[in-house]
């Protein structure tokens, strides 16, 4: 709460500035790599064409950025004109009525998002509108294990030493890779015999998974120094240890990848709604998006044609595998309960 | 004599009091209203008045993961008042120098943040840096593994983290003591080996159950040690509750998780105070 109030202070403050100058737009993204990466190689572009600056401010992990951005709301303020969120938040947020409506009319470069990446409301107005999209994969220390895994079901081998490292939260695609590896499809986890079923698959692992993770920091530090074997972790952020020369090495299983997109909203109480349409415009347009997959390491969200990415620099942030995509509809239908049955596995 | 006006005195008496009411009273109320709302896994939560939040408390694997908390609590709490009580008494016997030399050290261990300690543990007890690298180096251990995660490592973590509150806590009281009590019991024929069990517990009863228990509501809360040097078996409701209100954004089930907690804590504390004021009479 005591974040969120100084967040939602300081929203009043750059709300007042924003007003004095006009054409300043706050924008968070995750905090680290990505935000940092984002205000040094993407948005000064923006800046160039628009003469709009952007005050980028790092953000926290996505429920309790939600959290934040929820008790703002409440008290009218916006701690950013604009945000980036996974699409639970959005559809969390939305459904709460925290984003601001857009005009597509006035943001002509989300033509060139594949179809689907402009979210309408049920009034059929736009309140989001894709950012990127990033995979989650099968990582291995190759000093360890030299053999890219061929599947996804290598997981439950016995050959990790106990030297797994596993996300805690249950959204991180692991469930949707079990339902698609073992039980044919995602559709086993409509019900909830289904769900846990799968569940019960993945406790199979636990003898093997010696960190189950929060901290992002953690897993990636101990899968460089060995400490870890193997584990799920981001693609992009894996590449960028790989271009430093770990021994890590980021494999798409035959099953595919997982993949989750990313999405911008305004939030309600943004006063520079216009400027955000202008920021999201550049932000949709191939060239953007080629850059963004360049310097991020992230997956572009425009048909593959329409970009000038080589070969290879596709190859680095992607696949032309079929991704695993997390059910969100189903995480949020089942809500607590599912995240209980899952904590409960790891935890007892 | 006159007598002062005792104004000032009360003053100062209000404005602690206004600012424990601000600071600590209106959020904890707000946390057990927000306890009573439905959450809403489609939003956020609806202002209501249910129990379904407290309900879940008892249909679940909570029950044990409070019991777990304050097993492990208490047992850090007991470690950490057993090796800092005898170290208090050896600093208060050292020269001034010396002892000024370990407050300072202590004070400073006082301000490492709790993610830095975890992650320095975490470094030591890795097989590819740490304690078990150097234990295969001097052949004691032919394949080291990393000794954390781990319940003792959870301990370890634990227990480094309240040592230098205990020790700092009980130093005053230790180093004034009237030490021709001691030198009496000598005198009198207790071995000195035994002065420490006959003559020092007993003196310090009183101080050192009240440090235990402020260590114990102290650890019930820590966040870092358990998620990173401890298994999930080892996770406390501290953990959970940070999951369930940051993790799934579910608040309200995170607030009566907390109040629940601190239902618990205050019998537990309840509980041990009668018991030593009835051993004490």
């Amino acid at each position: 709460m005591g974040i969120a109030k100084t967040l939602a202070s300081s929203g009043v403050v750059l709300a007042i500035a924003g007003a004095a100058w006009a054409e300043e737009l706050t924008v968070s993204a995750w905090g680290g790599f990505f935000e940092e990466t984002l205000a040094a190689e993407i948005y000064p572009g923006f800046t160039a064409e628009t003469g709009i600056t952007v005050n980028s401010i790092a953000q926290p992990e996505d429920s309790a950025w939600m959290t934040q951005l929820m008790a703002a709301a409440r008290a009218g303020q916006a701690p950013a004109d604009l945000s980036l969120v996974v699409d639970e938040v959005l559809i969390r947020g939305n459904e709460v009525g925290l984003w601001a409506e857009l005009d597509p009319a006035n943001m002509a470069g989300t033509e060139s998002l594949i179809d689907g990446y402009v979210k309408l409301n049920d009034a059929g107005n736009a309140f989001a509108v894709g950012a990127l999209a990033f995979y989650t994969t099968f990582v291995t220390n190759t000093d360890y294990a030299a053999d890219a895994p061929a599947s996804w079901a290598e997981l439950w081998e016995d050959k990790w030493d106990g030297k797994l490292g596993i996300v805690t939260a249950p959204n991180s695609g692991l469930m949707e890779v079990t339902a698609e590896t073992f039980f044919g499809g995602v559709e086993i986890m409509e019900t909830r015999e289904g769900l846990e079923q799968v569940i019960a698959k993945i406790a199979e692992l636990k003898p093997q998974v010696s960190l189950w993770y929060r901290d992002e920091g953690q897993f990636q530090q101990q899968l460089e120094n060995g400490e870890l074997n193997a584990g799920l972790y981001y693609h992009d952020v894996t590449m960028l240890s790989i271009w430093d020369g770990l021994p890590v090495a980021s494999t798409f299983p035959a099953e595919g990848g997982i993949v989750s997109d990313a999405y911008w909203v305004v939030p309600r109480d943004s006063e520079n709604v216009e400027a955000a349409e202008k920021f999201l415009d550049y932000m949709s347009r191939p060239e953007t998006q080629a850059l963004m997959a360049r310097m991020m390491g992230t997956t572009p969200i425009v048909p593959r044609d329409t970009m000038d990415l080589t070969e290879e620099e596709f190859a680095a942030v992607g696949s032309d595998i079929e991704p695993i995509r997390v059910q969100t509809h189903i995480h949020l239908r089942e809500g607590d309960w599912l995240e209980t049955k899952y904590q409960e596995m790891i935890a007892q | 004599m006159i007598r002062t006006p005792s104004f000032a005195p009360r003053l100062i008496g209000g404005l602690a009091f206004a600012v424990m009411a601000i600071f600590f009273v209106i959020p904890l109320l707000f946390m057990i209203v927000v306890s009573f709302y439905q959450p809403d896994p489609m939003g956020f939560y609806k202002e209501a008045f249910v129990f379904e939040n407290y309900g879940k408390f008892f249909s679940s694997f909570y029950y044990t993961v409070s019991f777990r908390s304050i097993l492990s609590s208490g047992l850090g709490a007991v470690i950490v008042v057993a090796l800092a009580f005898p170290l208090v008494l050896f600093v208060s016997d050292l020269s001034r120098r010396l002892q000024l030399f370990w407050i300072i050290l202590l004070l400073s261990m006082m301000c490492l943040s709790e993610v830095i300690i975890g992650f320095a543990w975490l470094i030591l007890m890795s097989e590819s840096a740490g304690l078990p690298r150097l234990l295969e180096w001097m052949g004691l251990w032919e394949n080291p593994r990393s000794l954390s995660p781990s319940f003792g490592a959870m301990m370890i973590g634990l227990v480094f983290l309240g040592f230098s509150i205990v020790a700092l806590i009980l130093y005053p009281s230790v180093a004034r003591r009237d030490r021709s009590i001691e030198e009496a019991a000598v005198t009198l024929g207790t071995p000195p080996a035994l002065v420490f069990f006959k003559v020092l517990l007993p003196t310090f009863r009183t101080s050192l159950s009240s440090v235990t228990l402020t260590m114990f509501v102290y650890l019930l809360g820590v966040f870092v040690m358990p998620t990173m040097l401890g298994r999930p078996k080892d996770w406390t409701m501290t953990v959970i509750i940070s999951d369930k209100a940051l993790g799934d954004a579910n608040l309200p089930l995170g607030a009566a998780l907390a109040v629940v907690m601190l239902i618990v804590t205050i019998i537990v504390l309840v509980a041990s105070a009668l018991l030593t004021r009835r051993r004490g009479a």
